[in-house]
């Protein structure tokens, strides 16, 4: 039978390309992620290798949490360095002083300021022929004292500086400014890949990075013969205790490893669910081509049965024509699939990660994968309709007449799908009361969700007929051609719900992700708003840079400020719980913050006192009067200590998880006594550009900082959903792309079945035209199906889910992006008439005798 | 009934159909065939005409050429006075839309349709009302009355083939061809079939033009042509079942001879 399966598939293979396509559609999206990570991996493996390729053993200081630069690094020092260089088996010794500073452009513009890596600082230091191996100068010279930088060249190419120019960067603080006296490169993949590296000299490395003398980690190479086991036992010998460690060198690149594989997995998950998506929806248009297939050669199994077949040689038959088509469809889409792969770094923003480039790196898993995918999906979609050709009776082959398909639909699918839909609606009504985001409830959502458009899928050839009547009113005006082409549609409702399904899976999907994008967007516009009265906000990127503390007063003095209030940002663990706190001052910061306290008042702000979010009370199970046992900053469990909680306030982003009193978190922060955001109500609320300039100033222009109004901080809030629009246009670009396959299928073989019909049509006097606007008003009609129902599942569902928000965002109200969903409509009727051109240029083109020649 | 065409009561005498030098080749240089070779022809107004001949003798291409689905390769084919040659796509669309009914074989009903809406087709095609009471007489002629509201695949063959016929009538063309209109057809349903095209000619008024190869079929026209080869090559009025038959041994005895 294998050799009439592969017949089969050469005679009608016309008929499934489309098939072929939409698996190799699907098929390419697993294979790209799965090369693209393979590669990547790869890629930071060669680079990892290379990083650490004469690094045998690294010492750093032991961390210790609130200890000053001086306790932290203070073992590291020259003395330590000239010790470890007379212990047995180390070739070279190499200290370093390494750290991060940000660099603003020539123009003004910080270069990876909301990157919190790839901001690489180094100190030269020089070996024994004065100079640094690691760090070639290109041009210019080393730096020498603290007035002076070099960069590596990518970095200052850039960047925009030239030798000579005056570099303004920042670490943590205050900005900077030194003189640009020579260029460097590197091989370290992660800076050529787009990060930045600036080079200080090593004394003044020192200070910034570690302390005056001290290094931050000493570098070791061991002598030819010597393990790094081996050294590192031996280094850790002469180690004081508790203040130092060592570490092999390939106990680092696996822990970089470990980290890569995470990174690169978690960029897998889009591509994947595209993946996933796409075959789904392929699902139903293999399952239509095999059925389409199986019924126009319905004599022909009937003739096989006849002459001896069996029932389970004819499901074969066709199980081997869908693994053959499959196996095609495999392969095109492995090679479409490395296409991906080399496109998807810059589809998905990996900037922030520096992936290193390099060779494909196609593993035998993502061949096996792309396969078993393939061919798996394929096969198991034919089965329906090989059993269908099974139950195909030998008699029929002696039948003349072509039997009319049948138009009943069985009453167990209805019963099926009646049950799953109310099941699904029923469960995402029980939510309605339900107002938080729990796992549970989200779960309950997606498992309604999901049946919904089950049972939907399942009710579609039965609601096909009363959706398409209702949609015929509007055909009917068109004459003839609009009853001709509704009659056509609901002609098999079956193979109309079929080929409208894979629109209706993405509306469904799109519709609904719109809808949730809008209302949250809309939550988060109103609620950074709502939580603010200030006009301006100044502030750092992370909580490990400061804001200059001189600057609190510098932008108080600002023609046009009535109140800067300073806020100090850092973290607050209690229990297993990491949040955000806000140490404000309670004089100043009803000025800025619009605070609606549940019980208690901010007044009552002391040291050893905390206010809560409604939402943090609730987790913690605490209120007002109570302790909290908990620990500000980097700090550990052991350095809990009480904090008396005197207000609830209602959940606002500006003040954040817990208030607390500003001298208390800068205390126990990351950067002692520092403050990271400065909160400035204007003089009657006014906001300038002067005035915006002249606030920038007065905190020396760094690039660690931003200055935004209300505005700006609104639309940078709306900018965070921005993964999820990607992943929503991914997957209408996808649904549209195969439901656009599956129609062109669905009426290219309604057409060759239909060749006697158009030319009776023809015959007795319909015009070309006629036929063309036929056949595009019944690919309407079918999309405009598909859409309506996926419109109605995805809104639907989206409504429901919405109750789930407002306990996350208590701005969230249900608003349908009327806008997009417009477009999302207009865009599936497009589809539909696109997807109908071709199949009816060859219906009009088609000659009336075929009425009378074509059996 | 009474119910006649007004051209047809008009003394015009000019036939509804005409071919004359009538060539039709199929296939080029080594491969061509000739299915038609110069025939001439007049198909009178308000007669039933049989095109006999043996398969391949050219008399299903005949009906093709004549009826504006097939272009001609030389010589010349109208209906009424128009050139068929002379028409584009469009206007010859509109010609059969008009002036040509058709009846096939294989009925070629709209499947999708009921018997009715069959039947007015052509008038709708052609944006035009169909006449409640013109309907009405066809409808009864052909006896369909009660199987309107019928989807093809609910009637008989004989049913379809009725509903085929009512649908070449309903806009009252200028000629109706009929190709085999009998060939899927028991005897008994394609008697009845025959006598509603020759009722339709004899009290309607109709003219018809039908492609057979049957004797009995023929025996019901007021004409018989016959073709071979391509060429026309004999023709008998009245005919009976009997001495189209003879004709037809003739000619075979002649091509066997020949």
């Amino acid at each position: 039978m294998l050799r009439t399966a592969l017949r089969n598939v050469l005679a009608h293979k016309t008929r499934l390309i489309m098939t072929v396509l939409a698996v190799c559609l699907g098929v390419a999206f697993i294979t790209g992620s799965l090369v693209f990570a393979d590669s990547t991996a790869a890629a930071y493996r060669a680079s990892m290798a290379r990083n650490y390729a004469d690094i045998s053993v690294s010492v750093t200081p032991t961390l210790r949490p609130g200890a000053s630069d001086q306790e932290q690094y203070g073992a590291l020092d020259d003395t330590l360095v000239r010790k470890l260089s007379t212990l047995a088996g180390v070739a070279s010794v190499r200290p370093e002083a390494n750290g991060s500073v940000t660099l603003s452009a020539k123009d003004g513009t910080p270069i990876r300021a909301d990157s919190m890596m790839g901001k690489f600082a180094a100190a030269y230091v020089p070996g024994a022929d004065g100079k640094d191996s690691r760090y070639p100068l290109t041009a210019g010279r080393a730096p020498r004292n603290s007035d002076e930088i070099a960069l590596d060249r990518g970095t200052a190419a850039t960047a925009d500086y030239v030798l000579g120019d005056t570099v303004t960067l920042a670490k943590d603080g205050p900005v900077l400014k030194k003189h640009l006296v020579g260029l460097v490169s590197t091989h370290d993949s992660r800076v050529n890949a787009g990060g930045t590296l600036a080079v200080f000299d090593k004394v003044t490395a020192q200070k910034m990075f570690a302390a005056p003398g001290r290094y931050t980690q000493i570098d070791l190479t061991a002598t030819p013969g010597t393990s790094q086991a081996e050294l590192a036992d031996r280094v850790t010998a002469v180690l004081p205790t508790d203040r130092a460690e060592a570490i092999t060198g390939s106990a680092q690149a696996d822990q970089q490893s470990v980290l890569i594989n995470t990174k690169t997995h978690s960029y897998e998950r889009l591509p994947l669910l595209f993946a996933a998506v796409s075959l789904f929806i392929g699902t139903f248009l293999i399952i239509n081509t095999f059925t389409m297939l199986v019924a126009r050669r319905s004599r022909e199994i009937a003739l096989l049965r006849a002459i001896g077949a069996t029932r389970r040689q004819v499901v074969r038959s066709v199980l081997g024509e869908a693994a053959l088509v499959g196996l095609a469809a495999s392969a095109l889409g492995f090679l479409l699939g490395l296409g991906v792969a080399t496109l998807l770094p810059s589809v998905l923003d990996t900037s922030g990660d520096l992936l290193p480039s390099g060779p494909l790196v196609i593993g035998p898993t993502t061949v096996l994968a792309a396969l078993a995918v393939g061919v798996g999906v394929t096969v198991l979609a034919a089965w329906l309709p090989s059993r269908r050709a099974a139950r195909i009776a030998p008699i029929e082959a002696m039948r003349t007449a072509e039997q009319p398909p049948s138009a009943t639909v069985s009453r167990i699918r209805g019963i099926i799908g009646l049950v799953m839909a109310l099941l699904g609606t029923g469960l995402l009504f029980s939510l309605s009361d339900a107002t938080s985001a729990t796992d549970d409830n989200l779960q309950t959502a997606m498992f309604g969700a999901g049946i919904l458009v089950a049972g939907l899928i399942a009710l579609a050839p039965l609601l096909a007929g009363p959706v398409i009547r209702l949609l015929g009113r509007l055909t009917a005006r068109l004459g003839v051609v609009g009853d001709l082409a509704r009659e056509n549609t609901l002609r098999d409702p079956r193979r109309t719900a079929a080929t409208a399904a894979a629109l209706m899976i993405s509306t469904t999907l799109v519709s609904g992700l719109a809808v949730i994008n809008q209302s949250t967007n809309q939550a988060l516009d109103a609620q950074a708003a709502a939580g603010l009265s200030a006009d301006y906000i100044i502030s750092t990127r992370n909580t490990t840079t400061a804001i200059d503390s001189d600057a609190v007063q510098r932008v108080a003095d600002v023609p046009g400020v009535r109140t800067a209030s300073p806020v100090a940002d850092s973290t607050i663990s209690a229990g297993p719980y990491v949040k955000a706190v806000s140490g404000v001052d309670p004089k100043t910061v009803d000025d800025v913050m619009k605070l609606q306290f549940l019980s208690g008042s901010i007044k009552n702000l002391a040291p050893g006192k905390i206010a809560v979010s409604h939402s943090f009370a609730r987790d913690h199970h605490v209120t007002t009067g109570e302790q909290l046992k908990a620990s500000i900053g980097p700090g550990t469990s052991d350095r809990d200590r009480p904090y008396t909680v005197i207000g609830v306030y209602q959940d606002n982003p500006t003040a954040q998880d817990v208030l607390g009193y500003r001298a208390d978190v800068q205390e126990d922060s990351y950067l002692r006594d520092s403050v990271q955001r400065i909160l400035v109500r204007t003089t009657d609320g006014a906001v300038s550009r002067d005035l915006e300039k002249h606030l920038r100033a007065a905190v020396s222009d760094s690039p660690l900082l931003k200055v935004q109004d209300r505005d700006q901080l609104v639309q940078e809030q709306a900018g965070v959903a921005g993964e999820l629009m990607t992943m929503m246009f991914g997957l209408l670009t996808i649904g549209v792309l195969v439901s656009a396959l599956g129609m062109i299928n669905t009426l290219v073989m309604s057409v060759a079945e239909r060749t006697r019909e158009i030319g009776v049509l023809r015959a007795i006097g319909m015009h070309r035209s006629g036929i063309r606007h036929m056949i595009q008003l019944e690919a309407l009609c079918v999309a405009a199906f598909g859409t309506l129902l996926g419109l109605a599942g995805g809104v639907f569902g989206a409504w429901k889910v919405s109750g789930l928000a407002n306990g996350a965002i208590p701005q969230y109200s249900f608003s349908p992006p009327w806008a997009t969903l417009t477009l999302i409509v207009a865009l599936s009727l497009a589809v539909g008439a696109a997807a109908a051109a071709v199949p009816a240029r060859r219906a009009a083109a088609l000659s009336p005798l075929r009425a009378v020649t074509d059996a | 009934m009474s119910h006649t065409f007004p051209s047809l009561s008009s003394p015009f005498t000019e036939p509804a159909a005409h071919a004359s030098g009538l060539t039709k080749t199929y296939g080029k240089g080594e491969a061509r065939v000739t299915a038609l070779d110069a025939v001439s022809v007049e198909f009178a107004r308000g007669r039933f005409t049989a095109v006999m001949g043996p398969s391949g003798s050219g008399k299903s291409t005949l009906m093709h050429c004549m009826a504006g689905l097939d272009p001609v390769t030389s010589g010349s084919a109208r209906i009424g006075r128009v050139e068929l040659s002379s028409l584009n796509d469009r206007q010859l669309t509109e010609l059969r839309r008009e002036k040509v009914g058709f009846v096939f074989q294989g009925f070629n009903l709209l499947p999708t349709l009921t018997a009715l809406e069959n039947i007015v087709l052509p008038l709708r095609l052609a944006g035009r009302r169909p006449e409640a009471e013109w309907l009405e007489t066809i409808v009864a002629t052909v006896g369909l009355a009660g199987r309107l509201a019928h989807r093809p695949a609910q009637l008989s063959g004989g049913q379809q083939q009725r509903v085929a016929v009512a649908r070449a009538l309903a806009s009252r063309p200028e000629i109706i061809f009929a190709d085999e209109p009998t060939g899927n057809l028991d005897s008994r349903s394609g008697a009845e079939v025959l006598s509603f095209l020759r009722d339709s000619v004899r009290e309607l008024g109709q003219t018809v033009v039908m492609v057979t190869h049957d004797p009995l079929a023929a025996a019901y026209a007021d004409r018989v042509v016959f073709l071979s080869d391509g060429r026309l090559v004999d023709e008998l009025d009245a005919p009976t079942a009997d001495a189209v038959l003879e004709r037809m041994l003739a000619f075979e005895a002649q091509g066997r001879t020949t």
